[in-house]
């Protein structure tokens, strides 16, 4: 079932002198997990907010072609209606916050008060969302006490507690430190769990090769690759692309262990069966 | 510092009321006061008010304030003591200086009805939490986007000190002396001044953003997480006080 259909998408900010993206067409299945990456300026940012309504509604600028969302135009939708159908977590956690709220318990409410949800519901999310990002612990703190890794998941979860069915998360990790990232990271394990359709922008590519089952690669504002993982990162034209290959791709490329695909593993299971197969158990 | 707010929690009569029934209070014994500008009337009005502090326990919050008031106060009783435009009977004479009746009757009618104001409304923000209180209005009509901008007020210290201390592990990480002596504490803050600012404006724009990704534009009708305690009671108090309001006008009229 389609998710997401992308037409001929175009978008030139106001002011800006090329365009952002350029004539982008893509379809997204219903639990894909699309890693997305691409060099400084790709437009991958622009790519996230295009699919959250931001573009055109709150950035105005030159826009052409057309998102579908479940068949749902974002051209004739609100940014408040699509936020109840996709979810945008950017880099910056500390301007995530709402400020409004004194309290981490609170400031998850922010969003289901603004769309009017009745108090028991908003309680039942709250708490399911508070345990899932393991927030619980911190619930009654002031939401700007937090670590940048805390913050970043309470971003997310307070975007889970609207229930959209597309997640979008745009390096969300880009300004945390390790623990805050590999907090952040299980986090988006569990986006997987439920199930949602996640679009998840990084340059951790090991990370995008634990988690993603498709790759698009942008570059200025161009579809360069749009694939499954490993057939991306197979690719013998990645270093013209300017894009590397999470580690256990690079070993494996340098032994030249191809599967019987006719292509490299990505992951570090993959890449050890691999090595076990063609070097036996006690290699070293 | 968690947010900035005058409220002291106590378990009182006074807390357990309503936010709306408080506020209602002390726009009645605000106004009444002027409606009625007699002395007996004001006086009055203060008494109860200072023991409705009594009874919410919060008496000592409101020194401070009172006594730097008190200073205020003191100057117009002398100008108004001896300037008066109708000061006609002596009272008293200080260093040569001539005090009339007149003047101290009119400055102490001034004075009792500040100190009413005062007394009312530390009386309101000292034994209602900040939120219930703004929550309360956007609930009975006043537009969300002021209540958020009242909210976000009250978050202003711990959002700039979390925003500081980013920049301060930023420039701790390039080098800089960020702990020690005031001196060094002070040299540090001065850079900091502009990437405060300069980020401020960037942080207000992303912000906006995640408001927006969040329905704070929703046509939807706001709902919101925690009930309105409302007290039995609360209903015929407030139309108490009102008619109370009402009386008073109507004296005025009368009279
Ligand atoms: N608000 C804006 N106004 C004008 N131009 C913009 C704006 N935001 C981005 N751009 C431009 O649009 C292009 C694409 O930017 P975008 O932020 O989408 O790239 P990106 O792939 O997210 O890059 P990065 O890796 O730096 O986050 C860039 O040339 C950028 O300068
Ligand atoms: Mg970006």
């Amino acid at each position: 079932m389609k998710k997401i259909t992308i037409n001929n998408l175009s978008y030139k900010y106001s002011l800006a002198e090329n365009k952002a993206l350029n004539n982008i067409s893509l379809e997204v299945e219903k639990g894909d997990f699309i890693g997305v990456v691409g060099p400084n300026k790709a437009g991958k940012s622009t790519l996230c907010k295009s699919l959250v309504g931001l573009i055109p509604h709150f950035y105005k600028g030159e826009f052409e072609g057309e998102i579908l969302i479940d068949n749902l135009n974002t051209l004739n939708s609100s940014i408040a209606e699509l936020s109840l159908k996709v979810g945008l977590v950017f880099q910056n956690p500390f301007n995530q916050i709402s400020g409004a709220k004194l309290s981490v318990y609170d400031e998850l409410a922010f969003g289901l008060e603004n769309n009017g949800l009745g108090r028991e519901e908003m309680i039942t999310r709250i708490d399911k969302y508070l345990n899932l990002m393991d927030l619980n612990e911190v619930k009654d703190n002031n939401p700007f006490e937090l670590s940048g890794g805390q913050m970043q998941k309470l971003a997310i979860a307070s975007i889970m507690a609207l229930k959209p069915d597309v997640f979008v998360l745009d390096e969300p990790t880009s300004q945390l430190d390790p623990q805050g990232t590999e907090e952040v990271f299980k986090a988006v394990s569990r986006l997987r769990e439920e199930n949602l359709t996640v679009i998840l922008v990084s340059q951790k590519l090991n990370k995008l090769a634990d988690y993603a089952n498709k790759i698009l690669f942008l570059n200025q504002g161009e579809i360069a690759a749009y694939d499954n993982t490993a057939a991306v990162f197979s690719r013998n034209d990645l270093e013209q692309m300017g894009m590397g290959a999470p580690i256990y791709t690079e070993i494996a490329r340098e032994l030249g262990l191809k599967n019987e695909k006719n292509q490299y593993p990505i992951r570090k299971s993959e890449l050890k069966e691999m090595l076990v197969a063609k070097y036996g158990k006690n290699i070293g | 510092m968690r947010s900035l707010s005058l409220y002291v929690k106590r378990d009182s009569l006074i807390h357990k009321i309503d936010p709306f029934t408080k506020i209602i209070y002390v726009f009645v014994s605000v106004i009444s006061p002027f409606i009625l500008p007699t002395l007996i009337f004001s006086t009055s009005l203060t008494l109860i008010n200072l023991l409705f502090l009594l009874l919410g326990r919060v008496v000592k919050k409101v020194l401070p304030i009172i006594s730097f008031v008190f200073i205020i106060i003191l100057t117009i009783f002398i100008i108004q003591g001896m300037f008066y435009d109708a000061n006609q009977t002596e009272l008293f004479s200080l260093f040569n200086l001539n005090f009339y009746v007149e003047g101290i009757l009119y400055a102490a009618r001034i004075s009792v009805r500040a100190i009413n104001v005062l007394l009312a409304f530390s009386l309101l923000i000292l034994t209602t939490p900040p939120t219930e209180m703004i929550e309360s209005l956007v609930r009975r009509g006043m537009p969300a986007k002021l209540g958020y901008i009242m909210h976000s007020v009250l978050q202003i210290i711990p959002m700039m000190s979390s925003n500081a201390s980013i920049i301060m592990d930023a420039q701790r990480a390039r080098g800089m002396e960020t702990e020690g002596s005031l001196w060094v504490r002070i040299k540090a803050f001065i850079p900091l001044i502009g990437p405060l600012v300069m980020s401020s404006l960037v942080n207000t724009h992303e912000r906006s953003i995640a408001l927006e990704v969040r329905g704070f534009s929703a046509a939807t009708q706001k709902t919101f997480l925690h009930q309105e305690k409302v007290p039995g009671g609360m209903k015929q108090l407030r139309i108490f006080f009102l008619l109370f309001l009402a009386a008073v006008l109507a004296w005025r009229l009368v009279l």
